[in-house]
């Protein structure tokens, strides 16, 4: 099956995603930090992205999505293109855009995403990973 | 106001519609779909957030100018999100 596994970054779990550049269409990495406390499984959310990566990626304006917890209120959210080369995803999923992301990190995957997966450390505990 | 702006306005608008259309009415053709709107239209009515997506980039490819929704879905419910910023 394939999988992809990333080393720890700062001590914590994290995912690097290919964005898309609306512009010329250079691909562009983001570096995030997979959160299973972040939604459920029911929760509409993916990731959680500065908003200036979802213009610059061309995404589309979605209904803005209610947060609580770490970000509280209403925030604007997008439809991105979002990919895993690796494993073949490539998938346009809504990302809420939020004023301050983790320190060390460009965004948060959320459960509602790790959870598209099988994750975890794959019996290495210096990598995260995820795998179909 | 821009005409970009006037857009966007109206997009949010008939979003807003849609949705209170599906919430209080199970039988809207909207009920439970993902609607996409470009230019104050509904331009795409699909059944999952990626059809929906890939069908409106191609009808509208300025993503400014679009818009979607998941009619009936109730946006206030708070999405929890545990982890410290």
């Amino acid at each position: 099956m394939p999988r992809v596994q990333w080393p720890l970054m700062c001590g914590r779990p994290a995912v690097q995603v290919m964005l898309t550049l609306a512009q010329g269409g250079q691909p562009l990495t983001r570096d995030l930090l997979a959160d299973t406390g972040a939604g459920s499984r029911r929760a509409v959310v993916d990731l959680l992205l500065d908003e200036h990566d979802c213009l610059l990626c061309g995404g589309s304006a979605h209904q803005p999505i209610t947060l609580g917890g770490a970000y509280i209120g209403s925030f604007p959210t997008y439809v991105v293109r979002v990919q895993l080369p690796t494993l073949g995803f490539d998938r346009r999923l809504r990302v809420v855009t939020v004023p301050h992301v983790p320190a060390g990190f460009d965004g948060v995957a959320c459960f509602g995403f790790l959870n598209r997966f099988t994750y975890g450390n794959f019996g290495d505990p210096h990598q995260f990973g995820l795998e179909v | 106001m821009s005409i970009l702006a006037d857009v966007q306005a109206r997009n949010r608008e008939l979003a807003r519609q849609i949705n209170e259309e599906a919430r209080r009415n199970p039988h809207s053709p909207y009920a439970g779909k993902f609607a996409g709107i470009a230019n104050g239209q509904i331009v795409v009515v699909a059944d999952d957030l990626e059809e929906m997506a890939r069908r409106l980039e191609k009808i509208e490819p300025d993503p400014a100018k679009c818009f979607s929704v998941e009619a009936s879905r109730d946006y206030d419910e708070v999405v929890e999100i545990w982890s410290l910023p």
